[in-house]
């Protein structure tokens, strides 16, 4: 009997849409791109796909506590099988579809996953390749058939035949669902979610009904990741992988919850495009977005006629006195800033925001690292108040947020209600308690202890303090944290951040873990440093060749002397080289999210690094008194 | 739960349907249809523009002198012209010189249905829902008839066939007296009564009185605007496509699957339709024409509407014919101010008549070497300016 009150109180993702499904069926709930149009899917399309993928998995014998494993881009078919999933009380499991093919055997192999949903040709072939590591993947159900015709293997299953077995399926066993929704626990777990592994392998956090249930009460139709709360008329633009949790919550968990429309990207190198054309009234942005939005803009202007120019630069004054303003007011409107904007409006704020999509823009919001100050400042003064945002996996993103007109910057604002939040007296280290910590890491018990005490308080592993008693700001993964030869704690995340503010630079990586002075690696950003170098007619080849352009060095240097300049002594950059690469994650260099794995660029970049601290000049880098290539 | 599902053939076996929200509204680049990317009116403002403008137009007789409004009508008729030869000319990209003669065929098939008859003339006098659509039919069935042959040659060929149509034309116009008057004498133009309402009395609407031209202006105003419309629909259909495709490479077209012969077929019939309607039309607001009034020169001020106005654009068709057809009306108002300038053509430095034929072939020039796409290619490029405003592009 405790049982079914406590399934009453906690609704699962499937009784929600099956809810909106019977308020509203025949509202869009979500929009996809195919050959060029945005194709509706209403609420009853939602809830019966979700019931006809939930019976095809029965009839493929995926029961309670299976996984069902999902590696695609993010569209309707990926919603449908999460939801599926839980529906028959079975645990999904998201892939990056940038995977490589022995992450994906890591994945598939750890999960234990009995059906793998795979996009297309790309993905069932790093499947179909690491089957023999993987004993429990039974199906493999693919959802575009192009260039699988010609495959013949007896795990691979089309879509629509799915879909068929569901209909057979549903036909004989009409109660399934309601059977699963009755047996439902609070602890069920219902999806694994992947830690990005900046340290040793991914590893996958059980997140189960009740944290679902709370983090979609918090975040979804409370203010969490938007203030004030998501509602039936906000579009939303879902771009980032579902397989984080933040795209998951932003995604699958407000759609559910506050009803809004997703409208999903074609692919996340066509999402400037998709921002212009959907237009969303609510975006969740991580850093590398509004920075690549704001280098955009500038390097966009600076190839824009002179009145244009002059309208910019007569724009970007006011903004930069918005912004200030309401960085003093913590995002409160004064009538000075509302006066100013009113000026700028018809004169850049309207076109611009249009150009890049945030016109109708009415909360944003930024996570999972921190933006730089100035970057935010931008978009405070165009009208775009966007508010910081903390939260983890092992806490279903919920931690911290940004309240509406409570905004501090640098901060990541104030603990969500329901959330406990104190931080380690010794180590400073943040650590959360509330409904949404996770179950445990799957299949690792002993790591599980490490980061959730008996009592039920989450060990982050960032290191916070407080800001004026209220607001929290979040000064380093605590593993990062360099201390020098001197004996001084430096933040190399806070450096390495600014330094990214220059839309020349796109990689950044502070070195100096007991050394005696503070160096960096630096990658440039392709697109901006190749238009400026072709503005200055710099003839180049490949990004190594760009890199080693003593104009380049020098613009690089100029950066660094700006960032050193706004330091403590201490955390001043004395060398840099530069990265002969773009950094990739199939080399085992970035995080499927695109977060750098620091161990493995020491290795890798050894040379480097070695030269910077041996006085020696053999890689193109510089230092503040001089460049060599 | 199963019911009302159907599965259909791509990946996905969601059922395109449902009630649109909000969403789409005040988001015009978010399309949800096909329709909605094909749509004249995509943007709010464009149907807030074309709103305000239909008003200002239906709005100004009750503003205008009579021989304005009357100019302003010929602005319409020149139009529907102008429409017809960029169908066949800009579109199709089958250089016509024959226009002028399609008009005076239109003109002169008004005449024999809707004119009165005597001993020498033919006339019917039927009613104007009678007349126009003949006007543009017979023209049409010319067309088709001729055709076949302008579907053979191409280029400056079919400019000097087409040239070929229009000297025919006129001695055929010449000797018919029965039909044409002859010439120096011509005949009356058809008699607009439509649905026997005499469109040449005057009306009390609402309290002002309508004066006859005020009156042709609307009904040409209504002819025009259900012509632009059709050939806007036409150009973004099936025809209009393979029409683009046979101009833009006529060999690729055809291995396309395009029927060379009948596009341009298609081609020359709607534009002769059209270049029939605005030549019965014409001579209603001019009066009695001699068959020799409709000469290359005629055919020449149509290619000039295109050309200044803009090659393959309908609304570039409409301000080439309101350039053409009110710049020598604004020259000879100037001739009063402008001391230099003389209204008679032997007396002063520069005749009024002079100045416009110079200033028309130096706007031609100017047009070609500067902006090909005419003053609707201005018009895109202010657009486009403002449309990427902050960027450049």
């Amino acid at each position: 009997m405790t049982a079914a009150v406590a399934v009453q109180t906690c609704r699962t993702i499937p009784d929600r849409v099956r809810e909106w499904a019977g308020l509203d069926p025949e509202r869009v709930c979500m929009r996809e791109k195919r050959f060029g149009i945005w194709r509706g899917i209403t609420w009853r399309d939602y809830w019966e796909q979700v019931g006809l993928v939930a019976h095809g998995l029965v009839s493929l014998g995926v029961g309670p506590g299976d996984r069902v494993a999902i590696h695609s881009e993010n569209r309707s078919e990926w919603l449908y099988t999460d939801v599926a999933a839980v529906a028959v009380r079975a645990i999904s499991v998201g892939l990056y579809s940038t995977n490589p093919t022995a992450e994906v055997a890591h994945l598939l192999r750890d999960s234990g996953a009995r059906v793998l949903v795979a996009e297309d040709q790309e993905q069932v072939d790093k499947a179909l390749a690491v089957l023999d590591q993987c004993p429990d993947l039974e199906h493999i159900v693919y959802l575009e058939p192009r260039g699988l015709r010609g495959y013949d293997h007896p795990t691979l299953m089309p879509w629509p035949e799915l879909i068929e077995r569901g209909r057979e399926h549903a036909a004989a066993h009409p109660t399934l669902l309601d059977d699963a929704a009755a047996a439902r626990t609070p602890d069920d777990v219902v999806t694994l979610i992947y830690t990005s592994g900046t340290t040793g392998p991914p590893k996958g956090a059980m997140l189960t009904v009740r944290n679902v249930h709370f983090a979609t009460e918090v975040l979804g139709v409370g203010p969490g990741l938007y203030d004030p709360p998501p509602n039936e008329n906000d579009v939303t633009l879902s771009y980032l992988p579902l397989c984080h949790v933040v795209e998951r919550a932003a995604t699958i968990w407000i759609n559910a919850g506050a009803g809004t429309t997703v409208h999903f990207a074609e692919s996340i190198d066509t999402v400037a495009a998709d921002l212009r054309e959907v237009q969303p009234t609510l975006f969740f942005g991580v850093p590398r977005i509004w920075e690549k939005i704001h280098a955009g803009i500038q390097s966009r202007m600076s190839g824009a006629s002179r009145l244009k120019r002059l309208a910019y630069g007569a724009g970007m004054a006011l903004a930069r006195r918005i912004g200030d303003d309401l960085v003093r007011h913590e995002g409160n409107h004064t009538f000075r800033t509302r006066a100013l904007y009113a000026l700028g409006y018809p004169l850049l704020f309207r076109a611009l925001r249009d150009r890049i999509g945030l016109r109708k823009v009415r909360a944003a919001g930024s996570g999972a690292a921190p933006v730089a100050p100035e970057v935010l400042k931008f978009f405070f003064g165009i009208g775009v108040v966007i508010r910081e945002a903390y939260g983890m996996t092992e806490n279903s993103a919920v931690a911290t947020g940004n309240r509406r007109g409570r905004v501090k910057l640098g901060t990541v604002g104030e603990p969500h209600a329901g959330t406990e939040l104190r931080l380690d007296p010794a180590s400073g280290e943040i650590m959360t308690r509330h409904p949404g910590n996770f179950a445990g890491y799957w299949g690792l018990e002993e790591k599980t202890a490490e980061v959730l005490d008996p009592d039920g308080w989450l060990r982050t592993g960032d290191v916070g303090e407080w800001v004026d008693g209220s607001h929290v700001r979040i000064v380093d993964r605590i593993k990062d944290v360099i201390i020098t030869a001197g004996g001084k704690n430096v933040a190399p995340s806070e450096i390495e951040n600014a330094l990214k503010t220059s839309p020349f630079i796109k990689e950044a990586i502070v070195v100096g873990d007991r050394r005696r002075y503070l160096t960096a690696l630096i990658g440039i950003e392709l697109d901006t440093v190749g238009d400026w170098a072709q503005r200055r007619r710099i003839p180049y080849t490949t990004y190594r060749d760009l890199t080693e352009k003593t104009d380049v060095l020098t613009l690089v240097q100029g950066v660094v002397k700006d960032v050193n300049a706004g330091l403590a002594r201490v955390e001043n950059i004395r060398k840099f080289r530069m990265l002969p690469k773009e950094l990739d994650h199939d080399d085992g260099e970035l995080t499927a999210t695109q977060k750098v794995r620091r161990e493995q660029l020491h290795d890798a970049f050894d040379e480097l690094i070695d030269d910077m601290y041996g006085d020696t000049t053999k890689f193109p880098g510089g230092d503040l008194t001089g460049v060599h290539s | 739960m199963t019911a009302g599902t159907v599965t259909r053939g791509r990946s996905t076996g969601t059922v395109i349907r449902g009630r649109s929200t909000g969403a789409v509204r005040g988001r015009p680049l978010l399309r949800t249809s096909y329709a909605a990317e094909q749509a004249i009116w995509n943007t709010p403002a464009k149907r807030a523009w074309t709103l305000a403008l239909v008003v200002a137009v239906l709005a100004l007789p009750f503003f205008l002198s009579r021989d304005l409004t009357s100019l302003m009508t010929t602005v319409f008729i020149m139009a529907i012209a102008g429409i017809g030869l960029n169908l066949v000319t800009g579109y199709a990209g089958q250089v016509s010189l024959g226009h002028a003669f399609f008009m005076g065929l239109g003109a002169y098939t008004a005449a024999v249905f809707g004119g009165a008859g005597d001993d020498e003339l033919v006339g019917l006098g039927l009613d104007m829902a009678v007349w126009l659509p003949m006007a543009g039919v017979v023209p049409a069935l010319v067309g088709l008839v001729v055709a076949p042959l302008a579907a053979r040659v191409r280029g400056l060929y079919l400019a000097i066939l087409t040239l070929g149509l229009v000297f025919i034309g006129e001695h055929v116009f010449k000797e018919a007296r029965s039909i044409t008057g002859g010439v120096g004498v011509g005949r009356a133009p058809a008699e607009p009564v439509l649905f026997g309402l005499d469109l040449r009395a005057r009306y009390h609407v609402f309290g002002y009185i309508l004066s006859r031209e005020a009156v042709f202006y609307f009904v040409c105003f209504a002819i025009f605007v259900v012509m632009a419309m059709a050939a806007r629909n036409l150009v973004r259909s099936k025809p209009g496509r393979a029409f683009a495709a046979v101009r833009d490479r006529d060999v690729a077209a055809a291995l396309m699957g395009v029927s060379l012969r009948r596009t341009k077929t298609l081609a020359f019939t709607i534009s002769s339709f059209y270049a029939g309607v605005a030549g019965a039309l014409l001579v209603v607001v001019i009066g009695r024409v001699t068959p020799t009034s409709w000469d290359l020169f005629l055919s020449i001020d149509l290619l000039a509407v295109i050309l200044i106005g803009g090659i393959a654009t309908i609304s570039g068709s409409i301000l080439g014919a309101a350039f053409v057809v009110l710049t020598p009306r604004l020259v000879s108002e100037l001739a009063d101010v402008v001391p230099f300038i003389s209204t008679s053509p032997s007396s002063g430095f520069l005749s009024v008549f002079q100045l416009q034929t110079m200033l028309f072939g130096a706007l031609i020039v100017l047009f070609l070497v500067l902006e090909p796409r005419g003053l609707y290619g201005l018009w895109v490029r202010v657009r486009n300016y403002w449309k990427a405003w902050p960027f450049s592009y």
